[in-house]
């Protein structure tokens, strides 16, 4: 479980987060919904140790170490095998018996045919792939994602999200950011939505309908964040 | 701090244009010596070449390493891989450590290479190699290092970090150049890093004495300077900025 009470953060006099809380329970996979600049991803790159929070707290079931994380696109380095970029990672996680965890992450996300090319010729599902490899290699209980499908093509993004539900049902917390509220909708048990810093709602889709009154969660997701329909010109 | 250091130098040594790039660089100043050599005779042959093999010398200890030290961060940032390597919670000064070693291996090798290949254009009439090797050389590449890793962590490109770095390999030219010019200042500067260094070579070079407490003051005055920049360097990466560029 990873719970997040009064978040805050600043970047000089602009407020990034303004007291999220929220609670992403074992066993289910909670979606973090938002505009861009609402503080999605300032949140994950907190929660994930990568920025210091300004106040509040961070409690992770296990602690710091059993978190994973896809954050800001693959971030692979080319001129490595997809086998020498997870095994890069393994390493600095201070794994042990690293050639059984890189073996057994590569065989569960289908990649023994590329193991051994380099991540630079490799298609952007590959890459994703790879990326995500790259976050289980540990066997993290608790997993963040920040818009793992994007770019993805939809054989992909449908291995993807049978891969997070078998993450999902075998008691993983999982943490998915994401603008494709097809995702949101198919993946996630819980909502939390994000504007301008805050949480605005939270709850299932089902919930958020009900409360905003709306028969779709695009709807009920632009009524809560506060976005009127542009028109188009 | 290790595996950082192993992968950047498997990562390095599989870019060959910028492995072909350091080489040339390296190689550049003793192939325009040996040029000069045939060119100029007489009495002041031995001031002119001692004096360029020394510029050329402190500008391999840049050169060698440059292409390597702005791929390690500003390439980190540039590839958007530096926020997942900040995820593994490895302790900034590990990480820095860890690319600063890698290029450190880079500036040697440059350093190296371009002594080597100054042995067939020249031969150098003092006999102080290891004392110039251990106490100079050796903390000029580690300085060196420091200071590119340092600019690189303050870029947000590649292509930034080489503007940067490139104009970085005109300080210890201009350095050297200063000493020959104006001996008397480089007598005054000789115990500071890169002008301690161009004393050193100078004097190994034209065959006089290389004093023992004098060259390990500036080689560790060197090495303390580089402790420092990447003591600093390991600061500034654990700011927002160098996770959100400036």
């Amino acid at each position: 479980m990873i719970a997040i009470e009064n978040l805050h953060k600043r970047y000089g006099t602009s407020v990034a987060i303004d007291g999220v809380s929220f609670e992403a329970p074992d066993g289910e996979i909670t979606g973090l919904l938002g505009a861009n600049g609402a503080g999605k991803t300032t949140t994950l790159r907190i929660i994930a140790g990568v920025l210091a929070p300004g106040a509040g707290t961070i409690r992770i079931t296990g602690g710091p170490g059993t978190l994973g994380a896809l954050l800001d696109h693959t971030g692979l380095y080319d001129r490595l095998s997809t086998r020498e970029n997870i095994e890069y990672f393994g390493r600095l996680r201070g794994l042990s018996s690293l050639d059984e965890r890189v073996g057994d992450v590569i065989g569960q996300l289908g990649l023994t045919a590329i193991a051994d090319r380099r991540v630079g010729g490799l298609s952007v599902g590959e890459r994703m792939k790879t990326a995500l490899a790259r976050a289980l290699v540990h066997r993290p209980r608790n997993l963040l994602l920040d818009e793992p499908t994007n770019g993805l093509d939809i054989p992909t993004v449908r291995s993807l999200r049978d891969l997070l539900r078998r993450l999902r049902d075998s008691g993983h917390a999982i943490i998915l950011s994401s603008h494709v509220l097809d995702d949101v909708q198919s993946l996630c048990d819980r909502l939390v939505v994000i504007a301008r810093g805050a949480v605005v709602a939270q709850g299932t889709s089902d919930q958020l309908c009900r409360r905003t009154r709306c028969g779709s969660l695009e709807d009920a997701y632009l009524q809560l964040i506060g976005e009127h329909e542009v028109p188009v010109c | 701090m290790l595996t950082v250091a192993l992968k950047e130098l498997r990562d390095a040594l599989r870019d060959t244009r910028s492995l072909v790039g350091s080489v040339f660089y390296c190689l550049m100043g003793p192939a325009f010596v040996w040029i000069v050599a045939r060119a100029v005779k007489g009495d002041s042959a031995h001031t002119v070449i001692a004096g360029m093999i020394s510029v050329f010398t402190l500008v391999a200890a840049f050169s060698g390493g440059m292409n390597v030290a702005m791929d390690v961060v500003a390439g980190e940032r540039e590839r958007r891989s530096l926020v997942p390597l900040l995820s593994n919670r490895v302790s900034r000064l590990d990480i820095v450590i860890g690319k600063w070693l890698a290029v450190v291996v880079f500036s040697t090798g440059g350093l190296l290479l371009c002594f080597l290949a100054f042995r067939f254009v020249y031969t150098p009439a003092g006999d102080s190699l290891m004392l110039v090797l251990l106490t100079g050389m050796l903390p000029l590449a580690l300085l060196a290092a420091a200071v590119e890793v340092g600019l690189s962590t303050l870029c947000s490109s590649v292509k930034e970090a080489h503007t940067y770095l490139s104009m970085l390999v005109f300080v210890p030219m201009a350095v050297g150049m200063f000493g020959i010019f104006f001996p008397a200042s480089a007598a005054l500067g000789s115990l500071l890093p890169v002008a301690g260094q161009q004393a050193q070579l100078q004097r190994w070079l034209g065959g006089q004495p290389v004093p023992l407490f004098p060259s390990l003051l500036v080689g560790i005055l060197t090495t303390a300077l580089a402790a420092l920049l990447i003591h600093g360097t390991a600061v500034w990466l654990d700011r927002d900025n160098a996770v959100y560029g400036r």
